[in-house]
């Protein structure tokens, strides 16, 4: 168990592993049809799509930009899908070129962003209007949905009957992504830059294409989300995934990543989403109703935003009274003076 | 052994309850678990349409349940269709916010035996049992130009609002009411020159008919088989002054455009009772688990207090009962 050695989870993590355990016996009191190991893991479908956006987003916000054309981006991918489905392309070119085309469509961000230097807010939120747009005329007035088994496979295959394909595939994203961020220099690189850009600058990365790479990848896993839609819906419209960007960024932010970069782990992206499906998932069964819903999402949105400030008062309840502020200053305060090869080496107290 | 005694005395106390239920009605007729989802919950024309079903499943003897997303979404309300399907209910009732999308997760439940009802807007045809219409097609797109004739009995420009191009009640009704321009002579005064989509969204449709109005200097009357897009125009044709220029019109709750023919800056809308719709629909649903009704053209049935329908050609059954709503009419609707 040498992983077990390396792997030393966050308080945060920690504390979204108990809420996962709490939310899934709330769900089964709520419902008697949540524990059913056929229906929990066809339930996990549910937040792949999200999950993937998540994924390239978190990226892009370590390295303390945004991204919120992500969305957009599938829908781009998914048309674009259909066409090449319409002229029989065979599922893999198809799916190549979707996903090249979201690629591109993720490094032009990176550009505004890094080579222009505009705020990544601004930038994605005029692309995530200008690449919808886009969506709906490659799409066309009709909704398009001739697809053929090899383009649903990775939406509609249960392995063994019961795991969903699209299930295994976020894992093998969760971990590949988990790899690059947390073993990689270009991982290292983003929380590098994320924390201070200037001082990653001075000790020679290179932040424009750091930018512009993290970019692309959130427009891959975008593209990516686009062939899970296609294969989980069959269905190729302009508007598909409109709305979803909301989920994507409460799963970001409840995963204990700092939307002002720097910190956040791949992890705890993966259970804030198992939280948040969990939570969804008991929810539905039970039939309560879709503002209550709405009011518990806002309500995690709103806990994960606070998270800096909740986790500083659980510090404080676990050190001894003697002395709240001292511990409290090492694991909170983001100081300038840290070397950088502190802060990213060091993994983040929450 | 005194866990024994204990399930024991539950199991003849579970025992004796079937009897008692058995005894009180056939099995096969009664108790089914029907469960509704509409294209979004907390709007009132569905919250009707759920209450109507919650009726006849009283009525019946079945358990209702009635859940949804607060907006319509797509891939909200497959998931919605999955829990229910987790559930296992006999039947489940659906108006489906995009026909294809919804079509593999219906088929499943199909599969495992479930009833499928569409109602309001239809899903693929082999992906549900029967599709409770409220209008045929035909009988929807006269209506709303009846109501255009009210309002601008000269004729003129006349565009549409649809919630989406892939909404396929909305579309089939443009493509009747323009083919009724060019064909029918009561309708030939009316020249369609827009078609736009909002999404059965407020602020949407609200911008719609604003841009529709500065794009078509001529445009008479605005027509929206949304009844969320029908009301927004009218408010904004009142918010841009073109009050009497313009016109509003289509399928609106009489709630949501009373002042506006209270006022007289609109004179008609139509729309049908979506509580009875849901209550037809709940029948109909039950009928055929009973086996009392099968899914085939001519087929008849009574759904309780709301009259007797007749099973069309791909298991549709036309509710049509159309109301239009004037001034004088608005009051009276009772809903």
């Amino acid at each position: 168990m040498s992983a077990r050695a390396i792997w030393r989870p966050t308080a945060w993590e920690a504390m979204l592993v108990v809420l996962i355990f709490a939310a899934a016996a709330w769900s089964a009191t709520l419902s008697p049809y949540y524990l059913q190991i056929d229906q929990l893991l066809y339930s996990t479908r549910n937040f792949v799509i999200p999950g993937l956006l998540a994924f390239g987003l978190m990226v892009v916000v370590t390295t303390g930009e945004i991204d919120i054309s992500v969305a957009s981006t599938l829908a781009v991918a998914s048309v674009a899908l259909s066409k090449f489905a319409a002229v029989g392309a065979p599922i893999a070119v198809a799916a190549l070129l979707a996903v090249a085309l979201a690629a591109t469509l993720g490094a032009l961000n990176g550009f505004f962003v890094a080579r222009l230097g505009l705020p990544s807010l601004a930038v994605t939120l005029g692309t995530m209007g200008a690449y919808r747009g886009l969506a709906f005329i490659i799409g066309g007035g009709m909704g398009y949905t001739s697809f053929n088994d090899p383009y649903l496979y990775v939406g509609t295959e249960l392995w063994f009957g019961v795991v969903p394909a699209s299930l295994i595939l976020f894992a093998v994203v969760a971990a590949g992504v988990g790899f690059l961020m947390h073993k990689t220099t270009f991982g290292r690189r983003c929380f590098a830059v994320g924390m201070n850009k200037t001082a990653a600058w001075i000790s020679g990365v290179n932040v424009d294409r750091l930018k512009i790479t993290a970019y692309a990848l959130a427009g891959v896993l975008a593209g990516v989300a686009g062939l899970v839609w296609i294969g989980q819906y069959g269905s190729a419209r302009g508007d598909n995934a409109d709305g979803m960007i909301l989920f994507v960024v409460t799963a970001v932010v409840l995963g204990g990543v700092d939307i002002n970069g720097g910190r956040g782990t791949v992890l705890g992206v993966v259970l804030a989403l198992l939280l948040l499906g969990t939570l969804r998932n008991g929810m539905g069964l039970a039939n309560i109703a879709g503002p209550t819903q709405t009011v518990v999402f806002g309500a995690l949105l709103l806990i994960g935003v606070l998270r800096p400030f909740v986790a500083g008062l659980a510090q404080r309840w676990r050190t001894p009274p003697s002395d709240p502020f001292s511990r409290r200053d090492d694991t909170e305060q983001t100081s300038e003076s840290n070397s950088i090869t502190n802060n990213i080496t060091r993994r983040s107290a929450l | 052994m005194k866990i024994h005694t204990k399930s024991l005395a539950a199991l003849s106390f579970g025992v004796a309850l079937g009897l008692l239920a058995s005894a009180s009605a056939d099995a096969k007729d009664s108790g089914f678990k029907l469960m509704m989802t509409p294209k979004w919950t907390g709007f009132p024309y569905f919250e009707a349409a759920g209450k109507g079903g919650k009726a006849a499943a009283d009525e019946l003897g079945d358990t209702f349940v009635y859940a949804g997303a607060d907006h319509a979404d797509v891939s909200l309300q497959v998931e919605t269709l999955e829990n229910f399907i987790a559930q296992k209910p006999d039947g489940i009732l659906l108006a489906a916010i995009d026909l294809n999308a919804v079509a593999p997760v219906l088929t499943k439940a199909r599969k495992s035996g479930i009833v499928v009802t569409t109602f309001d807007a239809d899903a693929a045809t082999q992906a549900r049992d029967i599709f409770v219409n409220q209008m045929s097609y035909e009988q929807a797109a006269k209506t709303m130009l009846d109501c255009a004739l009210l309002d601008a009995p000269d004729g003129g420009e006349i565009a549409f609002v649809a919630a989406s191009p892939t909404s396929p009640n909305h579309m089939a009704h443009i493509r009747i009411m323009t083919e009724l321009t060019k064909t029918n002579p009561k309708y030939e005064k009316f020249k369609v020159v827009d078609t736009q989509f909002a999404g059965d969204d407020d602020a949407k449709s609200y911008d719609v008919a604003v841009n529709l109005m500065q794009a078509h200097p001529n445009l008479k009357v605005i027509i929206s088989s949304s009844a969320v897009s029908a009301p927004a125009a009218a408010r904004a044709i009142v918010a841009t002054g073109k009050a009497g220029k313009v016109f509003a019109t289509g399928f609106a709750l009489p709630s949501a455009i009373k002042s506006y023919l209270d006022d007289g800056s609109e004179k008609a809308f139509a729309l049908w009772n979506p509580w009875e719709l849901g209550y037809v629909a709940t029948y109909a649903t039950h009928l055929i688990l009973a086996g009392k009704l099968k899914v085939k053209p001519g087929e008849t049935f009574t759904a309780g207090k709301a009259g007797t329908y007749t099973v069309g050609k791909d298991g549709e059954i036309v509710y049509g009962k159309p109301m239009i709503f004037t001034k004088d009419t608005v009051d009276k609707a009772g809903f």
